[in-house]
């Protein structure tokens, strides 16, 4: 059988160049090229040649395979080059939106809890929970503020209409600040303690702007032998560097709080105004954010520690006042109404 | 409190600048709020703190400012006065109440107006001038800080004073024109027949002293702090005086104050003491404390290195008597009027007060680790959040203490609600049972903002029986994903939360969580179920009925609800998990439609196959289910997967396709199905 090479060479070229779409040139390759191919049968056929013809043939029929091959990969190249052109012709609007499920938010409170708990987590600090439903000697006496006395005016309080177990026609009460949580981790553990307690506390004031009967705070207390006031400023120095940035200033400013002495209040500059005075910070250029000092002898004497073995320094923050502070928000009702539009900002 | 720079320049000498003194006491402790002039004076506005009742007066804070600039302080002189014998008619009933009544009957004092010094002093920081005899009253009260009182003695009943308590539903008039009703919490001064004055509070109409007044009595006492507190709390009426009292005056004050008025009243005013009587019953003084202190100590406490004779300056600067023993040891007194000061810790603050907190070194504590149970909880609920927040729903936090009310519009049994003794509002009344109405709530809000598409969860607590649960609660009014590609879904069933659920019980991996049907008052049954662990309900989940809903007013049908006992999903946390091997050989999936009784639940069918443990199946998968006109009536339409593999090799088709059939079978057989 002969083969007319030039003839077959003809016929695969134009129906190459014919071919537009990138599945036609395959089967047009497994036409020639293919193990049943065109090409194959060519060479399964040398066997039929005498000695002195093979070669040719043989020769021929690889030039026709390389050939044919080279046409086919140039064929390719084409169509996707056309393809890719194509495409570009047919753009897609990108500037519609995509679509995934719409992440949720979580509340800006939530997330102002963990960043000032993780903070100091980092510094080495143990987060503990206590109950909202306390006693008040975990409320009152043990943080001492005798029952009775006007120092707990500023501690306003509601009761629940249940009888308090361990101390008789007593009730139980809402926690007025995440402080008793102090006591049940120090009637828990001996020293050293490092812990942050956020929570809700509860307090019968009347709604407005700046006041809810319910909010959050987180206290922090750190216990050992040696533990000093100048320690106090700079764990609370570090914490304000980290929570509002390097740039802040901060002031320590003497106050009263029945369960800490020495105690004070720690200010940082104005956000708005940068110490100026402005209306956010009534025209004092400072923001009061924190209450702080030394744990008092008299809550270590309450929760039993050896008499003078142990000093501490305790701090407390309101969780909503941090938040407004640091997002500029001004009405604290907001945290509480759920808006959707709010949420979502966050 | 209000306190006038001029008046304050009458005992202590200074120059600096009202701002410059202003941060001055603001750094000692005695905040300044507010900084006003008035005419040619400047006056602060102090918060002062409920442990210093002493800087509650003028020569109080002028011993501060005194410490502090370091400058002496002046004070005001008072002349001795010689008093006559004869003492008033004075009975002092309840002891614990009244420690101490000084009375002085001043006759022919002639009232009329102050003079300009005396209205200058008064009016600059906003108190109301009457007479020269009320103004010197209220002028001896902000300089001393003891209360004072005068009557106008010729119309005490009897010329008597008599302390008591007042009788329940005893009726006064006080000098603000207001008829008050007491009751025995109150204690009262009274004549032979009324009370004529709120002990501590406030005087009464009928004996005050006007123009007319002739002869009057002085009042000067002690009275107990709690009882002040508590009578003007229950008659909701409050004064400078009240204030004092309650904060607790100085013992020694009583007397004190009273001879600065005399003098006053006698400058002023004229007249001749006729009666005087110090009655002192208990003779309650206070002890003088006499505390010990080291220099170490006070160094340790607050990380510092003072000499022992610096703190003692400061301390002497605060009127404070100090002793050394030694070059270490301070022996401290502090004076009558600071009863604030009782321990060593206490001598520390009044130094570095002093001193200046910005002035005292800083350091960085030494944290140790301790070996204390980690709260497992957290971790876990930021699971449930991120599960929670990657499908879409969005974080809230509600109010926990509701009104009664909003438990019955949503159907919520309240028989173990904890109640609220003293809530200011009927939003306080209950602690929540659950959290149902807390987020209808929020929903209702966003939703009458026009707010559609609301998924929500809040991780709260709800409390029963005084214990606190921590609880997660859905709410949704939407699908999970919406696609503008496709059109919208535009309700959504009893499976969109199922599955949003699901997927928290997956993310944490608690074991052995099961949904059976179950009926809540505000869930609709057949459209709700309830989620347990070995018989326990810890939750439920479903459609909200229409009836909650109109009692809420919302508009809306399809609202889904889910509400779960996270602490009883935490226990049922498998912490031991272990790696299953990735099979090595294929499976194969063979589909099954069926046409089952509309009663058979996925559930059964399941069951019914695993029972038989049939050869190479691995697992059941749901598809689809079907229900139209190609199904017989009472009958839905069911697909699902079985998949067979092997861990040791490839399945064939025909020991496949025989264990696949015998399945087939008995489920036709058992169920009476119809395979499709």
């Amino acid at each position: 059988m002969s083969w007319n090479f030039e003839e077959i060479r003809q016929k695969a070229l134009q129906e190459i160049f014919a071919i537009t779409e990138a599945n036609e040139l395959e089967s047009l390759r497994v036409k020639y090229l293919g193990r049943k191919g065109l090409i194959a049968q060519i060479f399964s056929s040398l066997t039929s040649l005498s000695d002195d013809q093979r070669p040719l043939v043989g020769k021929n029929t690889n030039e026709l395979r390389n050939e044919i091959t080279q046409f086919i990969e140039e064929k390719k190249k084409e169509i996707q080059q056309l393809k890719e052109k194509g495409d570009a012709q047919e753009s897609l609007d990108i500037t519609i939106p995509g679509v995934a499920v719409e992440l949720g938010h979580q509340h800006i409170l939530i997330q102002t809890m963990d960043e000032i708990c993780g903070i100091f987590e980092n510094l080495g600090f143990a987060v503990y929970e206590g109950p909202e439903i306390e006693t008040e000697f975990n409320n009152f006496t043990a943080l001492n503020i005798p029952v009775d006395h006007p120092s707990r005016d500023a501690f306003d309080t509601f009761y629940l209409k249940v009888e308090d177990p361990t101390n008789k026609g007593r009730y139980l009460l809402l926690r007025s600040h995440t402080s008793p949580s102090q006591i049940r981790i120090m009637q828990e553990f001996t020293p050293p303690l490092a812990v942050v307690v956020p929570g809700k506390v509860y307090r019968p004031d009347a709604v407005d702007a700046s006041h809810s009967f319910m909010f959050h705070q987180i206290e922090g207390l750190l216990v050992d032998q040696g533990i000093k006031f100048s320690d106090l400023k700079g764990l609370l120095s570090i914490f304000c560097k980290r929570l509002f940035g390097e740039n802040i200033k901060m002031r320590f400013r003497p106050h009263f709080f029945p369960f800490t002495e020495p105690s004070a209040e720690v200010d940082i500059s104005c956000y708005i105004c940068e110490g100026k005075g402005c209306s956010v910070c009534g025209r004092k250029g400072w923001l009061e954010i924190m209450g702080c000092g030394m744990v008092h002898p008299k809550v270590f004497q309450h929760v039993g520690y050896p008499k003078g073995k142990y000093t501490g320094l305790a701090f407390g923050m309101g969780v909503e006042r941090m938040a407004m502070l640091k997002y500029g928000i001004n009405d604290i009702r907001i945290f509480f109404e759920n808006d959707l539009r709010f949420l979502r900002q966050f | 409190m209000k306190i006038s720079l001029n008046w304050l320049k009458d005992y202590v000498n200074f120059t600096i600048p009202p701002e410059k003194l202003a941060h001055q006491l603001t750094m000692a402790g005695l905040e300044v709020e507010k900084i006003e002039t008035v005419n040619d004076d400047t006056v602060f506005e102090l918060e002062i703190t409920p442990n210093r009742p002493d800087c509650l007066n003028m020569i109080g804070l002028a011993r501060e400012v005194a410490a502090i600039l370091n400058r002496p302080l002046r004070l005001p002189k008072i002349k001795k006065i010689r008093f006559p014998r004869e003492s008033c008619a004075i009975t002092i009933l309840d002891k614990q109440g009244c420690s101490r009544y000084i009375g002085t009957v001043i006759q022919n004092v002639a009232v009329r107006n102050s003079p300009e010094w005396l209205l200058q002093r008064l009016q600059a920081i906003g108190t109301r001038t009457i007479n020269n005899v009320v103004d010197i009253t209220n002028f001896c009260l902000l300089e001393t800080g003891q209360p004072l009182h005068a009557f106008d003695c010729d119309k005490l009943i009897g010329g008597k004073i008599i302390v008591r308590r007042a009788r329940d539903g005893e009726k006064i008039v006080t000098i603000d024109g207001v008829e008050r009703t007491l009751n025995s919490s109150v204690l009262v001064i009274a004549d032979a027949k009324r009370p004529v004055a709120i002990a501590g509070i406030m005087g009464g109409k009928e004996t005050e002293v006007t123009q007319d007044t002739k002869n009057i009595l002085l009042e000067s006492a002690y009275f107990d702090p709690v009882l002040i507190r508590r009578a003007a709390r229950s008659l909701g009426l409050s004064s400078d005086s009240s204030y004092r009292f309650e904060r607790g005056v100085d013992m020694n004050m009583v007397e004190g104050g009273s001879l600065r008025a005399i003098f006053l009243i006698h400058e002023l005013a004229g007249g001749t003491i006729v009666q005087r009587s110090d009655n002192f019953p208990t003779k309650r003084m206070m002890i003088q404390r006499q505390i010990v202190v080291s220099r170490n100590q006070i160094n340790q406490l607050l990380g510092a290195s003072m000499t022992a004779s610096r703190c003692k300056t400061v301390l002497k600067k605060l009127d404070f008597k100090v002793t050394m023993s030694g070059r270490e040891i301070l022996k401290v007194t502090p004076p009558f009027f600071r009863n604030d000061v009782k321990e060593e810790v206490d001598i520390v603050e009044e130094i570095a007060r002093i001193l200046g907190y910005e002035n005292l070194p800083l350091s960085l504590p030494q944290i140790k680790m301790m070996n204390i149970k980690i709260d497992t909880k957290r971790p876990l609920e930021r699971v449930i959040r991120q599960t929670l927040l990657g499908l879409g729903f969005d974080e809230a936090i509600t109010y926990t203490m509701i009104d009664e009310g909003s438990l019955k519009k949503s159907h919520v049994n309240s028989s173990s609600v904890v109640r609220v003794k003293n809530p200011l509002t009927k939003d306080q009344e209950i602690m929540r049972p659950s959290l149902l109405p807390s987020l209808l709530s929020a929903l209702l809000t966003n939703f009458n903002r026009g707010q559609k598409n609301i998924k929500l969860f809040e991780l709260g607590k709800v409390y029963v029986d005084s214990q606190e649960i921590n609880t997660l609660s859905l709410i949704m009014t939407t699908p999970h994903l919406e696609d503008w590609r496709q059109s919208k879904k535009d309700s959504l069933d009893f499976y969109d939360i199922k599955g949003v659920v699901e997927q928290v019980i997956k993310r944490l991996g608690s074991k052995g969580v099961i949904f059976v049907p179950a009926q809540q008052p505000f869930l609709v049954k057949g459209k709700s179920a309830s989620i347990k662990v070995q018989e326990r309900e810890i939750g439920f989940l479903g459609k909200i009925t229409e009836d909650v809903l109109r009692h809420w007013d919302i508009k809306l049908k399809e609202i889904l609800y889910a509400q779960i006992n996270v602490k009883e999903l935490f226990s049922k946390i498998a912490f031991q998990r272990t790696y299953q091997p990735i099979p090595e050989f294929p499976s194969i999936v063979r589909d099954v439609s069926l046409a089952v009784k509309t009663n058979t639940t996925f559930q059964q069918i399941k069951e019914l196959i695993q029972e038989q443990k049939p050869e190479f199946l691995s697992s059941v998968e749901f598809v689809e289910q079907y229900v139209g006109d190609k199904i017989p009536a009472g009958h839905r339409g069911m697909t699902f997967s079985l998949v067979y593999q092997l861990p040791s090799r490839t399945l064939r088709e025909d020991e496949v396709n025989a264990v696949h059939e015998k399945i087939c079978q008995s489920l036709i057989e058992n169920l009476g199905a119809i395979r499709r």
